[in-house]
């Protein structure tokens, strides 16, 4: 069972950090954080911008984790497979999430 | 025992009831996957005939021939069929039929469930029938977007039907999946590690649990819609704090990952057939796996592409965009797989291998417009056109029909024992695939012209009259080549054209055996050394029919087999499984009464319908079991094993757990809904909240963990030999509290029909409350088994899968009841 | 597909640039499959294929073209973004079975019933609603769609370069009256809307 879940893990929390920032994105436009501005950064952006960077963090950690040390799963196989779900774990992140930098916020 | 008489003896032991009536009793895969596959075609061919009639109606402006009261039922069942009654089940029944068969094992992992499922689907798919024949079909479209099927707009029985037949059906799905879940990981040859797994049995894992967390929302939506519909829960209605979006989302968070259920699997085949029609090996068989997981879960970020339109805000559809287009990269991985695999060997033209080469043609036109539709912009434009349904049959033409075609051909050899006599298969392939390419071309390029899709008719002045009369020739001449096939497949039934064994020099040990496949399938289970056995040990069909496997002695008339471990592929233990029964048809029937009583409003009948269902559960675990320690069973070649009830983690155990992650991926949509509610719908705050209470969260909460605790304490003591009957009454306490908690919560709820607030507390009330009530039976059942000797030291596999179930219901006994008391406490 | 605004023309000119990327990507799959039933030598080694087929081809090249394709639709979508400008024009449409109802501006009293008058040459923010189901305000030649969605308002800019008459369609299934359920938009000239907005027809 370890094995499948190293398998899953990254791309697991690729999904949880997913919807999690897409619901912040939907709270923070409910809020109007979006109207609210410091140094021309809207506090929605900035705060998106934290969490999108966090993600990336997490996901990167993750990644090292199953690189090396306890974390590394056994058997050549699922260790391979592992680091692969790993890296699509981490480009999804910052793929999929970059749009938090870019686009209008609640337009 | 030499090899005739082992055969002879297997035989008798596994085959069903001779004669038709066996149908009614068999739990061998071999059967019930081929009822599947007939049954999923016959619906094929039902929803088939609704395309053309569609094409018909299309083919001229101001078509006279259905009005449009009768179209929408046409085009609304044409998709529910193909949906849910082929694609789903053709996939349930392939991999019922071919995952034992691959995976060098006997059977599936609950061959009682297996057969269940199948009732389920016959009995819901009759339901639909019977609308359609009555000429009350659901007619909301296949995507059934509230108000329009409210009540209020929709008053008809018609659309009870589909929530009714499509949730019944859906049964069938998850209980599939559960048993492919478990099947894969644990139902192998001795020796087949994860890395030697057959490429099919990897598509089929991802899959199953793809159902598993992609079914439920949809089945938590059904759920909500017909409460609106019969009790007046306004969970839809946006004047009493309903949203309709939240039938979309959850749709949706369904919808999409379907897409890719049903694509799977048949990469699945391609990844199968393909090498062998080359005669190589896959090419980069590890990054095909890891593209399948990584594949299966972006889909689940994808869902609100379906909802471009409704006026999300930009960041939020860039999100769903660029995951749409981030999907591609590994869809693309394993098509340059497949052709790199093609330059790596010799491909051959066979039949099978046209099916596949229509495959690459039709589906990368469909992931191209796929593509094009991911961008958010250009699906403003074409969102609701023809252009749309013309790319999402070259996503499922292309991308199931057609490799399914090259399925059938390739293993209906083993099905049948014989080959094709007639040469039908390549003019029928020739027809498909014009024919296809010819109506759906057609229909991108009048979507771009602005024909909507789902209207009846069109006038001439619109100037789409033309490319609609080529689409629906084409259309016809599709239909033509898939009634040839059909023909073909029937005559390669009944001829007598013998065949030689392996037809195709595969490596996979579906080939290892008699062809058509005996009961038993391996009269004795291989060891497997690499993961194209048959190419490496050319005796091993041999070694396997004379017994030289595990298992090759049967010992009385035992159904035997034997499981390993996940990763490794060593044994683990060994199993008997249950015989013919008439157990599941029964069961399903009463299950059927319940969704009937449902369906024409006998709400007095639906708990006694329960309560049957109950009553039979309890029969269907009961006959399980041991009186007596078995103690080490030897499996042969020297080796002993414990047996499935004299250990900790037992198939019950291995069920549960994946039926727990469906149904707690059903309770998280409902956590989604009511977060989504209470942030999205216009209606909120609700006028009044619960009133807070403390006391019950505490006793709540107590409780649950009282029971947890409790089961944990029979465990131990059964294991010590003592009796558990302590930590029984503790978990039967636990329960009691817990299912008195929640009475007494729902007591104190606001009407459930004026706002969808109460109406959403007082889902989550039940829900709480009948996992109360599931553990209070699993307790007393466990007194039960207790009392008749059941249990012992060694006999300990039941008390642990109560255990679970009972850490379920503290968990969501917890979060439930937070849900219910934070938001007054807030306010 | 003759486009007659700018939010239109911008869509049409992506498609076109989307049609002529699949095309090519299309060409190149159907030539790498007919290339490999070439009678060929032995198989080289299997590592440096996985590196070309799967690592070049599978992973590398859409990446490229999905990112940049991404962008450009991203940045498009940004453009056709209803913001704020000196000319704006605001109306209302709201949708039910089978008919839309217009409303124009801060002018309760001008209302047209499946008829969107509009200036032509000016942006037009159309807040769109429902009283029933859900439908969506498509005028294929102006802009992409909007749906209606109950207890929702939704903002869709629109803009005819041009005074004429474009026709309006509603573009969700919405029952049995769906097939007929649309509207006309007509988008007159400077002085015309004038008219229009006085006598109120
Ligand atoms: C046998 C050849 C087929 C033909 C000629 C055909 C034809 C059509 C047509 C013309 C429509 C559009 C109806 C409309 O918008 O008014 C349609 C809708 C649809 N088709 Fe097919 N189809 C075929 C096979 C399939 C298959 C194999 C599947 C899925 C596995 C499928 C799934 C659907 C779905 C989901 C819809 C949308 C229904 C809705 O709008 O509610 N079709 N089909
Ligand atoms: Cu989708
Ligand atoms: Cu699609």
């Amino acid at each position: 069972m370890t094995s499948v879940l190293s398998i899953l893990v990254s791309p697991l929390l690729w999904l949880a950090l997913f919807s999690g920032i897409y619901g912040l994105q939907g709270l923070s436009c409910e809020l109007d954080l979006d109207t609210t501005t410091f140094a021309g950064i809207s506090a929605a952006r900035a705060l998106l911008g934290a969490a999108w960077l966090a993600a990336i963090a997490l996901q990167a950690t993750l990644l090292a984790a199953l690189h090396a040390g306890r974390f590394s799963p056994e058997g050549a196989f699922v260790r391979w497979i592992s680091r692969a779900t790993g890296w699509t774990g981490l480009v999804a992140t910052i793929w999929t999430l970059f749009p938090v930098a870019v686009t209008s916020t609640c337009g | 025992m030499n090899t005739l008489a082992r055969h002879r003896r297997l035989t008798r032991i596994w085959s069903s009831e001779p004669g038709w009536k066996g149908w009614f009793s068999t739990v061998n895969h071999n059967d019930v996957g081929r009822m599947f596959l007939v049954t999923s075609f016959f619906y094929f061919v039902v929803a088939g005939v609704l395309a053309m009639l569609i094409r018909a109606q299309l083919a001229t402006p101001h078509s006279a021939f259905v009005g449009p009261e009768i179209y929408n039922q046409l085009f609304t069942m044409h998709g529910t069929i193909m949906m849910f009654l082929f694609a789903i089940p053709t996939f349930e029944g392939l991999a019922i039929y071919l995952l034992p068969k691959m995976l060098g094992t006997r059977d599936l992992a609950y061959p009682r469930l297996t057969a269940y499922g199948y009732w389920c689907y016959f009995f819901g798919g009759g339901m639909l029938v019977f609308s359609m024949l009555a000429g009350i079909a659901p007619d909301g479209g296949w995507f059934m977007y509230p108000p329009l099927t409210s009540k209020l707009y929709s008053p008809g029985i018609n659309t009870d039907f589909w929530l009714i037949g499509i949730t019944f059906v859906e049964i069938s799905a998850i209980c599939a999946a559960v048993e492919f879940t478990v099947s894969i990981l644990k139902y192998r040859a001795p020796g087949m590690s994860l890395s030697k797994m057959p490429i099919f049995a990897w598509y089929a894992l991802v899959t199953s649990l793809m159902i598993l967390t992609g079914f439920p929302p949809l089945i938590l939506g059904s759920v909500l819609l017909e409460l609106e519909r019969a009790f007046g829960f306004p969970f839809f209605q946006v004047d009493l704090g309903g949203d309709s979006l939240l039938w979309q989302h959850l749709f949706w968070l369904f919808g999409h990952p379907e897409v890719y259920i049903i694509f799977l699997p048949a990469a699945g085949v391609i990844s199968t057939i393909l090498p062998v029609m080359s005669s190589t090996t896959l090419l980069g068989y590890r990054w095909v796996v890891a593209a399948a997981v990584g594949l299966a879960f972006l889909s689940f970020g994808l869902w609100v592409h379906h909802m471009f339109t409704t006026g999300i805000p930009h960041m939020g559809l860039a999100f769903f965009s660029a995951a749409s287009t981030l999907v591609a990269v590994p869809t693309g991985i394993q098509v340059f797989a497949w052709i790199g695999t093609i330059w790596k060997g010799k491909p051959q033209l066979k039949l099978p291998m046209l099916h596949i080469l229509g495959f690459f043609l039709t589906f990368v036109i469909g992931g191209l417009t796929g593509v094009m539709v991911a961008v958010v912009p250009f699906d403003w434009q074409v969102h609701d056109t023809a252009f749309v349904t013309a790319h999402l049959h070259y996503v499922l033409f292309g991308g199931f029909v057609f490799p399914i075609l090259a399925g059938i051909y390739y293993w209906l050899p083993l099905m049948t024992g014989r080959k094709r006599f007639f040469r039908l298969g390549e003019i029928a392939f020739a027809l498909i695939f014009v024919g296809f390419h010819v109506t759906f071309l057609a229909m991108h390029w009048v979507g771009l012209l602005g024909q909507r899709r789902r209207i009846s008719t069109y006038a001439p002045e619109d100037g789409w009259t033309t490319i609609n009369l080529i689409s629906s020739v084409g259309g016809f001449i599709l239909a033509f080549g898939l009634a040839l096939v059909l023909v073909e497949v029937a005559l390669q039934v009944v001829t007598r054209h013998r065949t030689k064994r392996n037809f195709w020099n595969s490596g996979s040990l579906e080939w290892a055996m008699m062809m058509p496949p005996p009961a038993y399938t391996f009269a004795s289970l291989p060891q497997v050394k690499d993961r194209d056995p048959l190419w490496h040990e050319r005796l091993l069909p041999v070694q396997i029919a004379r017994g030289e496997g595990y298992l090759g002695d049967p010992v009385g008339d035992r159904r035997e087999s034997m499981t390993v471990e996940i990763a490794t592929g060593a044994p683990d233990f060994h199993l008997i499984y249950p015989t013919n029964t008439r157990l599941p048809i029964f069961f399903s029937a009463v299950t059927g009464l319940f969704f009937l009583s449902m369906l024409v409003k006998l709400y007095w009948f639906a708990p006694i319908a329960l309560v049957g269902m109950a009553a039979v559960a309890w029969r269907w675990v009961w006959v399980l079991g041991q009186k007596e320690d078995l103690g080490p069973q030897p499996v042969g070649r020297g080796l002993q094993l414990s047996n499935a009830a004299e250990v900790d983690r037992s198939p019950g155990w291995w069920g549960s757990l994946f039926l727990l992650v469906a149904n707690a991926t059903f309770f998280g949509s409902l956590l989604f809904g009511f977060a989504f509610l209470w942030t999205v719908a216009p209606g909120w705050p609700p006028p009044v909240f619960i009133e807070p209470s403390l006391l019950a969260v505490a006793i709540g909460v107590g409780s649950g963990v009282l029971a947890a605790i409790g089961t944990f304490a029979a465990i131990r003591s059964n294991r010590r030999g003592a009796s558990p009957t302590f930590g029984l009454l503790l978990a039967l306490a636990g329960a009691l509290g817990v299912a008195a908690t929640f009475v007494f919560t729902i007591l104190r709820m606001p009407n459930p029909t004026e706002h969808a607030y109460g109406a959403t507390m007082l889902v989550m009330g039940s829900y709480g409350l009948f996992h109360a009530i599931v553990v209070l039976l699993m307790v007393s059942f466990l007194f039960a088994r207790m009392r008749a000797g059941f249990l012992s030291a060694a006999r300990r596999a039941e008390p642990a899968i109560v255990n679970l179930w009972a850490l379920y219901l503290a968990a969501i006994t917890t979060l439930i009841l937070v849900a219910i008391n934070l938001p007054g406490l807030v306010a | 597909m003759e486009p007659a605004g700018p939010a239109a023309n911008t869509i049409a000119t992506l498609w076109w640039v989307m049609l002529a990327g699949a095309t090519a990507i299309f060409v190149l799959v159907t030539v790498l499959l007919a290339l490999g039933f070439r009678s060929k030598e032995a198989a080289g080694d299997e590592k440096r294929q996985e590196r070309s087929w799967i690592i070049g081809l599978g992973l590398l090249f859409p990446s490229t073209v999905l990112l940049a394709l991404l962008g450009y639709g991203l940045w498009v979508g940004e453009r056709l973004l209803p913001r704020d400008g000196p000319d704006l024009v605001q109306v209302q449409a709201e949708g039910r079975r089978w008919e839309w109802i217009f409303g124009y501006g801060d002018l309760p009293a001008v209302r047209t019933l499946n008829v969107l008058h509009i200036p032509a040459g000016r942006p037009v923010d159309v807040a769109i609603t429902t009283s029933d189901v859900i439908h969506s305000f498509w005028v294929p030649r102006l802009a992409g769609k909007l749906d209606a969605i109950p207890g929702h308002v939704n903002v869709l800019r629109i803009e005819a370069s041009q005074p004429g008459t474009y026709e309006g369609r509603s573009a969700e299934y919405s029952g049995v009256g769906y097939d007929h359920h649309g509207f006309t938009v007509i988008a007159h000239d400077a002085a015309g809307w004038q008219n229009f907005l006085e006598s109120g027809r």
